[in-house]
């Protein structure tokens, strides 16, 4: 009964929350990645979001733990199960869900209080578009070359991506993010908590207010994810240099050629010799 | 006509159902560990990986990317991806830069923005075709190793790990609670277009409530699984380097690993020398 007691979650409760979410929302966004979107002009109705899981359990227990479980249930279920691993821009998507499901988490006090539960509910959905937004606009201009200079690419970049972050936060936002919530919240509050050998999240037991060092967290983590996109950038210059700094490519090349063919012979001798040496 | 639009309709319906996407998954989770990549050791595999994930994003030159995007394709045939998969891929790479390429045409754009967007469609193309040979082809255990091989969290491997083994589990618990809630129910008619509405926001509601129990659900189990590793030491097991050694003595470089390594770089040299020569 001790552990009852205790106001902030222990390791092994916190590797229990890690666990939950990222099972639940994992297999959620496995589903939604299934299954096809459809759309009716521009606007694309998909079933998106679930981020109303991650979201109840953050209000409820401990939000890191949630946050961090949402994120990579997310990147193993659906991106590696699925083969979908997109490299760079997983590392954005993980770190915008964490951000948004944490800052929902940290906004609830008392999940009693239903006015709060819809305000984080739609607070942690927002920013998690708002950040998707901002990356996916910074991601063309990087992979695009001369990005301003071809015509109508700019204009119809911001008009997309926009109005794709208005499309969702109003569809999804309202009818997948804030009323699951405000239906599931007050219905498993002092009911999972049990299940895990926790108390309840009280006044007296939240994590208190959202404060500067969070905020400056979060900024630091999303700075993160932008710089990722930002070495793309200057990485590209390195590579150039490089190749008028080794003059003639065509010699380079062909020696390149000639070393691999070499490489891939003397390879496929020595299995042979291998494998002969292995039935005798 | 009408008969055939019916069959069709009711063939995409029968395509998309709960079983269907379930066998999918397994197919790709499980389903094909004797190809000649699930075989190959994962450090190799992820190196491989490394590089056309990487390397396509910084060069725009066409024969190469070409090139990379034709050798990564004769990777995931010889992985023997499930169909849906692919399909999701096509779906997802042309509908993303399609969309981009039809705006556009309405903000004064012309022929001469559909070149930048190839290149953007072969990159992204390159990129993920690339991740679906090494994260679908690779059996999910040897994947975890060689992420651990290179000091990723444990975490995260022991997060692959528990996802493949418990992913059927949960989608038959998840199933299992959906149709339970149906039989209950009442189903509205879905006949005419509100019908179909009424049953559209029906369906939600009970994908939503179907979720009060499975939350508790797996609340328990999820106890019941830390409880079980803290038995086996688990928390002290991740950070010891003993265990690691132990876990991963079974990793070793064979003859076909530095074989897919050379031909896949005497490929990538062959569209260097096209590309210094066009």
């Amino acid at each position: 009964m001790e552990t009852m007691k205790r106001p902030a979650a222990t390791q092994s409760q916190k590797l229990m929350i890690f666990v939950l979410t990222m099972a639940l929302y994992g297999m959620a966004t496995l589903f939604t990645e299934l299954i096809p979107s459809f759309q009716v002009g521009v606007v694309e109705f998909s079933v998106e979001y679930f981020l109303f899981i991650p979201l109840v359990l953050s209000m409820l227990f401990d939000p890191i733990s949630a946050a961090l479980g949402a994120a990579t249930g997310e990147l193993v279920f659906s991106e590696i199960m699925l083969g979908q691993f997109g490299g760079l821009g997983e590392l954005e998507k993980f770190i915008t869900v964490t951000i948004g499901v944490y800052l929902a988490g940290r906004m609830v006090k008392d999940p009693k209080n239903h006015k709060m539960v819809g305000i984080a509910a739609l607070t942690g959905t927002g920013v998690q578009l708002f950040l998707g937004m901002l990356v996916d606009i910074f991601k063309v201009q990087f992979a695009v070359q001369d990005f301003e200079a071809v015509p109508g690419l700019p204009e119809s970049v911001f008009a997309t991506e926009g109005f794709a972050f208005a499309n969702d936060l109003l569809f999804s936002g309202i009818l997948f993010c804030m009323l699951p919530t405000l239906y599931l919240v007050p219905k498993l509050y002092g009911k999972i908590e049990p299940l895990l050998g926790m108390e309840p999240r009280s006044e007296k037991t939240a994590l208190g207010a959202i404060n500067g060092k969070v905020i400056l967290a979060c900024l630091g983590a999303f700075a993160v994810a932008v710089a990722a996109e930002m070495l793309a950038e200057s990485g590209m210059s390195l590579i150039d240099w490089e190749a008028d700094w080794a003059g003639s490519g065509t010699a380079l090349a062909a020696g390149m050629v000639v070393a691999a063919a070499a490489a891939v012979i003397v390879l496929v001798i020595m299995k042979k010799r291998a494998e002969a040496g292995k039935q005798n | 006509m009408e008969k055939m639009m019916q069959k069709l309709s009711d063939n995409i319906l029968d395509k998309l159902s709960m079983d269907f996407l379930r066998n999918q998954v397994l197919k790709n989770a499980y389903g094909n560990d004797d190809t000649f990549i699930a075989k190959l050791d994962p450090r190799v595999l992820l190196v491989w990986y490394l590089f056309f994930a990487l390397v396509p994003w910084f060069v725009d030159r066409l024969p190469f990317l070409l090139g990379a995007f034709l050798l990564v394709a004769v990777t995931t045939v010889m992985a023997r991806v499930a169909g849906l998969v692919l399909l999701l891929f096509v779906v997802g790479v042309f509908s993303q830069t399609g969309y981009l390429f039809v705006v556009s045409l309405l903000f004064g754009g012309n022929a001469e923005t559909i070149v930048p967007l190839l290149i953007l469609t072969l990159k992204v193309a390159t990129v993920s075709l690339a991740s679906v040979t090494v994260f679908s082809g690779l059996d999910p255990d040897r994947l975890s190793n060689g992420l651990m091989w290179f000091g990723c969290p444990e975490r995260l491997s022991f997060s692959i790990s528990y996802a493949y083994r418990m992913l059927p589990m949960l989608m038959e618990e998840f199933q299992n609670v959906l149709l339970s809630y149906r039989l209950r129910g009442n189903a509205p008619d879905s006949s005419g277009f509100t019908g179909k509405v009424r049953y559209l926001i029906y369906q939600i509601r009970v994908i939503i409530h179907a979720f009060y129990p499975l939350m508790l659900n797996t609340a328990k189990r999820s106890r019941t699984t830390v409880e079980a590793l803290e038995i086996k030491g688990y928390r002290n097991a991740a950070v010891s380097p003993e265990v690691k050694k132990l876990k991963l003595a079974s990793l070793k470089v064979g003859y076909d690993d530095m074989l897919f390594v050379a031909v896949s770089f005497l490929w990538m040299a062959l569209t260097i020398l096209a590309t210094t020569i066009l």
